[in-house]
């Protein structure tokens, strides 16, 4: 099995610039205004859209510079949702605030514009959409109301599945569904049926690509349940996961093999980048394969998330050139 | 083990820098409000700030005066965990840049590469090990020997351990080192860690450690905040504990904080130079303690070492009351015996404002009086 084209694309969060760094602590300070800082976001994006131009990926983010957090945004697109104090985000040295569920989670079609921003990035430009799954999203909330956690992840998938819609609509091609909580914790298998009637639901209309995205875990625990999920690519952090513990499946999907490091610094070398790709390959033989990092990149300080992004476009030059020989 | 004195009190890490040295480090105009602040504190705590202070923190920012100042400032430090009553003091890691950058920049082997977020609109600076690292000089040496001459009461220093360096670090040496060895991407990374955090371990933290025992240090805090960020790493945490500690012969504890500390055993019971765990419960406690119900752990696991016993929340402006304090011990003491327990604050009160974290220090020192009446 041959794949001539790799496909590459960005997984999460883009890191903000030092200059956007500085802006928002001046902002905080009230030494800018807003009108300034939002031009400063706009400078991000648009350098952004620009390398992911000049490095030929095939989906293009937004790198969700203005999201403070994978959930907070949905405090104001949904409703039902506000937020509490600072948890770590699992095993990083970041935090999140914890979404509180206390009321019927609802999309109410706002601040669309404001969060997903792809209208921003190059008209040619095929845009992907990076959404929290619905289980992470519940396991990762305090739920205080009266409904059961699978009730909860039911209500979050619909609300994502009208999100997906508006998306659609709006030119998005692909979407990213965010499960880390599906590996970096025991999982029961009733809670694997729960995520994956919970993806249908979401990914379930739309013509767009959809991805259930896994990492800081060993995505092998669960590789059996994720290749039943309807979606058309599992993405896996292969600095989690041992590609051996997979070898068991056989992969009808394509695997988003993320094995370029959003958490290290360290530039992968593109030639070992390129035999493990060719190992994925011949050990899982995908439907097809593409190549990403293993998660967010905001990570990295923005100058070496910049190299990461220029990496991943060598290394899919390099295999095209492989390929074809 | 402990004293006979039940109940000692202990710092625990950083206080706020004093607004005065700041502006003056960062060349700004030391203004009046800053002014006012050293006065008031002086007076209250009885700071012996030398005449030619107020002349220097007028004057333009120079070397010579800036070394004066940081002194100055852990004198401050130190005078004001003393006039709070505590039994244990150091000078508040006023001489720090932080825990994290200081020993970070004063060791070789490490390169900043710019920003990244901790939350919100919140960043750090993240340095990345890019060779291999190796001990530049004894960067708590100078601060100790300082504290060691104004103390009037034992002194405890903290020092950042080498997990917590490593996990709050970028891994290019090692892993590059190793890509040769390792081809599955997940074990290359766990094993590069490994070696990094021990590599710390051997060439900074020992050195360090001997140099502060060398100069007469009886008790050294080793602070891993991080420790059980990745639990299948905990047995590095340990085995690095026990690689700077080996034949240092001084009195030696370990400082962990806002994590869960059943991640921690069995492994931490193979430390084997640790007498004290100094751990946060304050934050957690939920008015019916039962965050401190983790002290079980050491009963079930047999681990017979002394307990540094967060009593105050440093997260929060509200001050607890002697009464909360002395509660918060009690129940401790009927799962600990009472001989075993120092308290302190929950971690570093560097977040709070000069007068909430000075209250907070009084109270726990007025609880832990009246515990001590109370259990006598």
């Amino acid at each position: 099995m041959r794949f001539d084209v790799l496909e590459t694309y960005l997984t999460g969060q883009f890191p903000r610039s030092e200059k956007l760094v500085e802006a928002t602590r001046a902002a905080a300070r009230g030494q800018i205004s807003q009108s300034d800082l939002e031009t400063a976001f706009r400078q991000d994006l648009a350098a952004l859209g620009q390398l992911q131009r000049e490095t030929g990926l095939r989906y293009y983010v937004d790198g969700q510079l203005n999201w403070q957090d994978l959930f907070r945004p949905f405090s104001m697109i949904f409703n039902g949702i506000t937020y509490g104090g600072l948890i770590r985000w699992f095993d990083n040295n970041t935090f999140y605030r914890k979404p509180i569920i206390v009321g019927k989670v609802a999309f109410e079609h706002t601040y669309l514009e404001e969060y997903f921003r792809g209208n921003l990035l190059p008209d040619t430009a095929a845009k992907k959409a990076i959404l929290p799954g619905p289980f992470t999203f519940t396991v990762m909330s305090q739920n205080n109301t009266e409904k059961s956690f699978a009730d909860l992840v039911d209500d979050i998938a619909h609300a994502l599945k009208e999100l997906v819609r508006d998306l659609t609509n709006a030119g998005y091609r692909f979407f990213q569904f965010d499960e880390p909580s599906l590996c970096t914790r025991s999982t029961t298998e009733d809670e694997l049926r729960i995520a994956g009637q919970a993806l249908d639901t979401c990914a379930n209309g739309t013509e767009a690509k959809t991805a259930v995205q896994t990492y800081f875990g060993d995505g092998g625990t669960i590789a059996g349940r994720l290749l039943d999920y309807p979606v058309d690519c599992i993405g896996l952090d292969f600095y989690s996961t041992s590609l051996e513990s997979l070898r068991e499946y056989s992969f009808g999907k394509e695997i988003g093999c993320g094995c370029i490091d959003g958490r290290n610094s360290l530039l992968e070398s593109p030639e070992d980048s390129l035999r493990f790709l060719k190992k994925v390959r011949e050990h899982l033989e995908p439907k097809s394969l593409s190549l990403c990092p293993n998660c967010d990149l905001a990570f990295l300080p923005h100058s070496i998330a910049e190299k990461k992004v220029r990496l991943l476009s060598e290394i899919a030059e390099k295999w095209g050139n492989d390929g074809r020989a | 083990m402990a004293e006979h004195k039940l109940f000692p009190v202990q710092e625990i890490g950083s206080l706020p820098k004093a607004p005065w040295l700041l502006a003056y480090l960062r060349g700004k105009k030391v203004d009046e409000r800053a002014m006012q602040h050293l006065e008031t504190w002086s007076k209250r705590i009885g700071f012996e700030a030398e005449p030619e202070t107020k002349s220097t923190l007028s004057q333009t920012k120079n070397p010579e005066r800036a070394e004066y100042l940081r002194d100055l400032a852990s004198l401050f430090g130190i005078r004001f965990l003393e006039a709070a009553g505590l039994d244990y003091v150091y000078d508040g890691e006023a001489n720090r840049i932080e825990m994290y950058e200081h020993p970070v920049r004063n060791s070789n082997g490490f390169e900043f590469y710019g920003h990244v977020r901790s939350f919100d609109d919140r960043y750090y600076r993240k340095a990345a090990c890019v060779q291999k690292v190796g001990f530049r000089n004894p960067y708590h040496l100078h601060e100790f020997a300082y504290v060691s001459k104004r103390a009037t009461r034992r002194i405890k220093v903290p020092v950042t351990g080498p997990y917590t360096i490593a996990e709050w670090s970028f891994n290019e040496f090692y892993q590059k080192t190793l890509r040769e060895k390792y081809k599955d991407l997940r074990e290359l990374k766990y094993e590069a860690k490994r070696e990094f955090v021990l590599d710390i371990a051997r060439e900074i933290l020992r050195p360090n450690l001997q140099a502060l025992v060398d100069a007469g240090a009886e008790w050294i805090q080793v602070d891993e905040p991080a420790a059980t960020t990745k639990p299948d790493e905990v047995g590095f945490f340990v085995e690095a504990f026990n690689a700077c500690t080996e034949g240092i012969n001084c009195k030696l504890s370990v400082h962990i904080c806002y994590s869960d500390y059943a991640l921690l055993y069995p492994d931490i019971l193979e430390l084997k130079n640790c007498d004290q765990l100094a751990l946060e419960f304050a934050n957690r406690d939920n008015g019916r303690r039962e965050s401190y119900d983790d002290l079980k752990l050491l009963g079930e696991y047999h681990d017979p070492r002394e307990v540094g016993l967060g009593v105050a929340d440093v997260h929060t402006d509200e001050v607890e009351s002697p009464q909360l304090i002395c509660d918060r011990i009690a129940y401790a003491a009927k799962i600990l015996e009472p001989e075993r327990i120092y308290v302190n604050p929950d971690c570093g009160l560097r977040t709070r404002t000069w007068d909430v974290a000075y209250s907070k220090l009084c109270n726990i020192t007025k609880g832990a009086v009246m515990a001590r009446k109370a259990l006598s």
